[in-house]
């Protein structure tokens, strides 16, 4: 997305396109699922879930920009960075209904489509398409999981940094930089350094192979 | 063979008869003695299986290095998951430990069923997240905890697999070094009484 809808009614359709992706899904049958959806908003630099609390809400991001991070002794691991579109709770906590080990924060005002656990299995239960659509979301979400830890695992700091950077560009503008650095697991000192790569002008190292 | 299928299955949803027979026909029966490659690395993963008898391991390389991400025993599944799910190719290998026999079904196998009952398809959506909540809690493990609490948390967890993998397997499933994994194994054989760590 290179700008985020302006309306409620042009982010739900893109929720809708977003659906649609994993399972044909018809206008009418999108709109049975609107009364389990509620719309909530936060301003910048707001708590949606802090270290502790139960997870009541399965949330997609409408608009706004929202960071999920683990406190580990005296640092913050950044494990997400999410924006229009992109699916984000504290997944433990929502399944197991215990308490959350993760915070997640806003770092721009957001608007957040959410479904809340008991709504969501009502859902499940009311709507075939539901189950389905629950099962291939899981799906991609174990699949973006297991190449990101991959992919963690096996590039390099460089390949890492590149990879991300071409594939989500307004990040650089849009997240403080040391949160992207904590993302990626590159050291702040290297992320400026890595940085400099981007600057137009400088022959061949913004380019993939 | 099925009836431990079947008290997996139960685990997440109570299929009827009926619905639990349009599972069980699909499964296959593979049994591979031990040291046996189910998959390598690049090759798309067709099966999602549930280990009845033995021990398997998948692990991939980096470098010159094994680093085992799965041990699965008698009543857990295996599969190169991301490939099974995405038909892309896998990052990870798969071979036995011991003899093995497993209860396998295809990927389009599955979808068929899937479309067929929607209770199976609720099975397929709770195990899907099941796969997804442990990946997430195993990353966070490896940032929360350090090597000695994950370290007893393994072994509290899973204290036969102390005798059946090898030390070296094991050190790399826990992600250490085989001297690290020897001197906390040593630790808790003269210090019996470990600090218990709540699970959830």
């Amino acid at each position: 997305m290179s700008k985020p809808p302006t309306s409620y009614k042009a982010a739900l359709e893109y929720l809708h396109g977003y659906l649609s992706r994993y399972t044909a899904l018809s206008k009418q049958e999108f709109d049975q699922f609107l009364p389990y959806i509620e719309i909530r908003e936060f301003e910048k630099r707001t708590k949606v879930i802090d270290m502790g609390e139960v997870e009541r809400y399965l949330n997609i991001v409408a608009w706004g920009l929202v960071r999920k991070y683990l406190p580990v002794r005296n640092r913050e691991i950044t494990i997400q960075l999410a924006s229009e579109g992109h699916i984000v709770h504290s997944d433990l906590s929502f399944h197991f209904r215990t308490a959350s080990s993760c915070v997640i924060e806003t770092i721009e005002p957001t608007v957040f489509f959410s479904v809340s656990y008991e709504n969501l299995q009502e859902a499940y239960d009311l709507f075939p398409k539901a189950e389905r659509l629950g099962r291939l979301l899981m799906s991609d979400l174990f699949v973006k999981k297991d190449n990101r830890f991959f992919d963690q695992l096996r590039k390099d700091t460089r390949e890492r940094f590149l990879d991300y950077v071409l594939s989500h560009p307004q990040m650089l503008q849009r997240v403080p930089q040391k949160y992207i650095a904590s993302y990626l697991n590159i050291k702040p000192e290297t992320f400026s350094r890595l940085k400099h790569l981007m600057r137009p002008g400088r022959k061949g190292t913004a380019s993939r192979e | 063979m099925l009836e431990l299928v079947r008290r997996y299955v139960s685990g997440y949803v109570s299929l009827t008869n009926e619905e639990f027979a349009l599972l069980a026909e699909k499964l296959e029966v593979r049994t591979f003695q031990r040291r046996v490659q189910l998959l390598r690395a690049g090759e798309v993963e067709y099966y999602m299986n549930f280990v009845v008898a033995g021990l398997v391991r998948m692990y991939f390389y980096r470098g010159k290095t094994e680093v085992i991400t799965n041990i699965a025993r008698e009543g857990e599944l295996i599969s190169s998951s991301s490939s099974f799910l995405s038909g892309m190719p896998s990052h990870y290998y798969i071979e036995t430990l011991e003899p093995t026999t497993l209860l396998s079904i295809t990927h389009d196998n599955l979808d068929e069923i899937y479309g067929k009952s929607v209770r199976i398809e609720r099975v397929g959506r709770l195990m899907t997240t099941q796969f997804v909540m442990q990946k997430e809690e195993w990353e966070y493990e490896c940032m929360r905890l350090d090597t000695r609490e994950r370290f007893t948390r393994f072994v509290e967890r899973y204290p036969d697999l102390l005798q059946r993998v090898t030390q070296k397997d094991l050190a790399s499933y826990l992600n250490m070094k085989p001297e690290t994994f020897s001197r906390l194994k040593n630790q808790i054989k003269k210090r019996p009484a470990v600090v218990k760590m709540s699970i959830k």
